[in-house]
């Protein structure tokens, strides 16, 4: 993986930027554990844990201003989304 | 006022790979300039169940949405957050993915629902790959007559982003594909 690419638009959404090494450093980790062990049934242990605190306390500081800081301890988006085993009609997401 | 779109695509890659090219179809630099429109994908939530073998994984996706100049005008900003909430299980073997805005709600919700299973006619070489989208315009009195051609336009962008998705999923799969076997690339 490269440098963090330049980016030429210009937007307003580089609030969690300052977390960008710490982020690809996370998903680096996460795609390697996933790909060579979570799929091949070593699914018994976590890792990059460490790679992950430190990313998330980054995105807990400078995530408040996109609404989104309600999600990072939120347990709750999951479940409500998917009903085991079958494909029922999207709901509304009024919660 | 609402649309729904479903899609089907085969991929000719076994499940294990199309899952991992899934997780870094945002993320890869590379696809930066096909898959312009995202802007920031953050990891905002992640859980592991390690007896059964499933994963939840909670994640922001900040897409860059510009519309026709009036819809910018009337909700002033370009850019929407989503929320895409995984779940994927190892020992059955499928993923499946819900995407919802949370910004911008007033105006618009768009869902869009993937899932990626075995084919069955093909189970360890094969990949299904299931997606609804659905778009619904809130009504708003001043801007009915307009919100349908928004929807529309809406709808548009959204078959184009996702065939410009599936074309990232294929290159992360042949490049995942040679990766595994060795060569370099």
């Amino acid at each position: 993986m490269g440098a963090a690419s330049k980016r030429d638009k210009k937007n307003s959404s580089t609030s969690t930027s300052p977390c960008a090494h710490l982020r690809s450093a996370y998903h680096n980790c996460f795609n390697q554990w996933y790909s060579e062990k979570f799929v091949k049934g070593q699914w018994e242990k976590e890792e990059c844990v460490s790679e992950w605190q430190k990313y998330r306390d980054c995105l807990s500081e400078h995530l408040d201003d996109k609404h989104l800081s309600r999600f990072l301890e939120a347990e709750a988006a999951f479940g409500s989304v998917f009903q085991e085993g079958k494909e029922n009609p999207v709901e509304n997401s009024a919660k | 006022m609402v649309k729904a779109y479903a899609q089907e695509h085969i991929y000719k890659h076994p499940w294990e790979r199309v899952t991992s090219a899934s997780w870094r179809k945002f993320a890869d630099p590379e696809n930066k300039r096909t898959l312009s429109h995202i802007l920031e994908v953050d990891t905002l939530n992640r859980k592991l169940d390690p007896l059964s073998g499933k994963l939840y994984t909670t994640r922001a996706l900040t897409i860059h949405a510009p519309g026709p100049w009036f819809v910018r005008k009337i909700i002033g900003q370009d850019i929407c957050h989503c929320v895409e909430s995984t779940v994927v299980d190892a020992q059955s073997k499928s993923m499946q993915l819900a995407t919802r805005n949370v910004s911008l709600q007033k105006f618009i919700e768009v869902e869009e629902k993937i899932r990626y299973d075995p084919h069955p006619d093909n189970p360890t070489g094969w990949t299904i790959c299931r997606q609804e989208t659905s778009i619904r315009i809130k009504p708003l009195s001043a801007l009915a007559s307009m919100a349908e051609k928004v929807e529309q336009r809406c709808a548009e962008r959204f078959m184009q982003n996702s065939v410009k998705g599936r074309e990232v999923m294929e290159r992360i799969c042949k490049y995942l594909e040679a990766e595994s076997s060795g060569m370099a690339l």
